[in-house]
């Protein structure tokens, strides 16, 4: 009697571990992890190490001179020669990266938004500053001046303080959001199955009727629900380590930068996925519960994945940082302050402000879900 | 002893895709059922049964009214009512990953069984209820009846005081229909207090000390097959049923 807290939990686990459907969530979602993680790696590589071949077919509707003829061939430019319309022709065929027009001493540049596009615009406008100080150094020299002391007045060098490898950060903090995002998922078809599936089987009417509190049949299952997200958080954890491992070899945009989790950055990791999953637990819990079916649980349970993918990816982008509001932000503030440790910064206020503001959020949708059993519409609300 | 004075339960329903109206499964029941009593709860579908006995399992709650489980209520005493009950109807179902004997188990632990009496219990339940063939299957490979006698295990598992029987036997062939009247009668010798809804009035008349007629959530009659039979002047309970609610079924 005294612990049937843990009956039912003993209970709702057995179920959990035999439940095919359950265990392929649990198991198998994290299996997207490396290959999202090798996925994206092997994107910006292919970004990143696009060969001039690939954007260098230029056409020009004007003769070159002479001088505009040696800078193309140091840029190893593709000069394509041609009347405009027929090189129009050619860029719409794809046989050019684009096409430049003249009008006396205006240039125009005629190419699409593609990717090969920009890359081709960006040698073209390379290609004109060389061909404009060419033409300000005979304009210079023509007139007794020295060329060299007004076109390089000023010199820039560029000196890099510390190696930072941005695919390397991209990468990691990535690979935490999907870690994320692959416990949301898991966490939604044990918290159906347990709530809206045990009713709609029936054996909702068979629990209460049995001497437990309404308490300990909701801390049971929410704790069911926390182990099998902590299990997915704990499993993407070691695929993610592993995929970036495998990425770190098979990819040079990582050559010769730290693309591993630090041992303090795993420590962490293991405290959030767990914090984290006791909070999407309740959470699924909570909404689950109050579906009349499992399929409309289902349903409601689905904008939840995109829901904790959001905010993380947005401030990813938009570069936000950890403040002691976005720390009790949920899902914002698991992805920042993992971000945070990633880059080395250990804020004790923002992880405090983390947990306690997980427990807050824990505590109103427990109370809520208990509250909800107590009454009869969880059991008939058809 | 079982009571349940002036007890009604009323429901919210969408009577148009606009409105709601409410209505009464239940109005006004007042009955009680002593120690050692079988007490039938008649009536056909639809007549309020299982809404009055999810009542007096503490699963649902009367809109109005009191039950009362020899003088204590749920609203103090809801564990320790739970703990002396066995509820059993047809809507309630038993989990399908677990065996006979896991379900058996989880129930004892519930109950606070422990784990030597657990083991006589199951054993002798199994025996009781020939279940033994199949007690280590899995719930979700057992027949209709087979089923059917795996949940009324779990309901006697606990040596609980007050039975409440929703349709008990439905489902089951004559034979293990008769294991279940059997134990009941056992039971009720053993001063169990029981409450049997069943549509089945020939059933009711051959086990139950008094019965408690229902119709459209209203109380037709209370008494022993024998007074109601005299009263109306039948032969049976069917036909006093049929008396009583003034000719033949305009069940809905």
């Amino acid at each position: 009697m005294k612990n049937n807290l843990w009956n039912i939990l003993k209970k709702e686990l057995r179920e959990l571990f035999r439940d095919k459907k359950s265990l392929a969530m649990m198991l198998v979602i994290p299996i997207f992890i490396p290959l999202l993680v090798i996925g994206m790696s092997a994107l910006f590589e292919s970004q990143t190490n696009k060969s001039v071949e690939e954007f260098n077919h230029i056409g020009f509707a004007y003769s070159l001179s002479e001088e505009e003829k040696q800078i193309a061939k140091e840029m190893k430019l593709d000069v394509v020669e041609g009347k405009e319309q027929e090189l129009e022709k050619k860029y719409q065929n794809e046989e050019i990266d684009l096409y430049v027009t003249k009008e006396e001493n205006h240039y125009i540049i005629h190419s699409d938004g593609s990717d090969t596009s920009s890359y081709a615009t960006t040698l073209v406008e390379e290609y004109f500053n060389l061909y404009k100080q060419v033409l300000q150094r005979q304009y210079l020299e023509d007139r007794n001046v020295d060329a060299n002391e007004v076109i390089n007045a000023i010199t820039v060098e560029e000196k890099v303080v510390e190696e930072e490898n941005f695919f390397a950060n991209y990468i990691k903090n990535y690979a935490f959001l999907f870690l994320i995002m692959a416990i949301t998922v898991s966490a939604t078809y044990p918290a159906t199955d347990t709530t809206a599936g045990e009713r709609e089987r029936g054996t909702l009417e068979t629990l209460l009727t049995f001497p437990i509190k309404s308490r300990d049949i909701i801390v049971g299952k929410f704790l069911s629900v926390t182990t099998s997200s902590v299990i997915t958080g704990l499993i993407s954890l070691i695929l993610a380590i592993l995929s970036l491992a495998i990425s770190k070899e098979l990819f040079s945009i990582y050559e010769g930068v730290d693309v591993m989790y630090s041992m303090t950055s795993i420590f962490f990791a293991v405290i959030i996925i767990i914090v984290y999953s006791f909070f999407i637990s309740g959470l699924c819990i909570a909404i689950a519960s109050t579906s009349k079916t499992f399929k409309e649980a289902q349903s409601a349970l689905t904008p939840l994945t995109f829901v904790a993918l959001f905010p993380g990816m947005i401030a990813f982008m938009v570069g936000m940082n950890t403040t002691p509001l976005l720390s009790i932000i949920p899902f914002l503030n698991y992805t920042l302050i993992f971000t945070d440790i990633n880059n080395g910064i250990i804020n004790g206020l923002s992880i405090f402000l983390m947990i306690a503001s997980t427990i807050f959020y824990i505590a109103l949708v427990l109370g809520y879900i208990i509250h909800q059993y107590k009454s009869e519409k969880v059991l008939f609300a058809k | 002893m079982i009571q349940v004075k002036h007890v009604t339960k009323q429901f919210i329903r969408n009577k148009n895709k606009h409105q709601k109206e409410s209505f009464y499964a239940d109005e006004d029941l007042t009955f009680d059922a002593k120690d050692g009593e079988i007490i039938g709860i008649l009536g056909p579908n639809g007549a309020g049964k299982t809404t009055l006995l999810r009542m007096i399992a503490g699963i649902l709650e009367p809109t109005s009214g009191t039950i009362t489980f020899d003088g204590k209520k749920y609203q103090e005493n809801e564990i320790e009512i739970k703990q002396n009950i066995a509820y059993l109807s047809g809507n309630t179902k038993l989990y399908d990953t677990l065996s006979c004997y896991e379900l058996l188990k989880m129930c004892c632990d519930i109950y606070g069984i422990s784990e030597q009496d657990s083991q006589k219990r199951i054993e002798e339940i199994s025996k009781i209820l020939k279940m033994e063939p199949f007690l280590y299957n899995k719930i979700a490979n057992l027949s209709t009846g087979q089923t059917q006698k795996v949940n009324i295990a779990r309901c006697f598992i606990h040596d609980p005081k007050y039975y409440i029987l929703d349709e008990a036997t439905t489902g089951l062939d004559i034979i293990s229909s008769q294991i279940i009247l059997d134990f009941i009668k056992k039971e009720k010798k053993r001063g169990k207090t029981i409450l049997y809804s069943t549509h089945y009035m020939e059933e009711a008349e051959n086990i139950c000390d008094r019965v408690f007629m229902i119709h459209k959530g209203k109380m037709l009659r209370m008494g022993t097959p024998k007074e109601i039979k005299k009263e109306t002047n039948t032969t049976n309970l069917r036909d006093a049923f049929f008396q009583l609610i003034g000719g033949a079924s305009d069940e809905e």
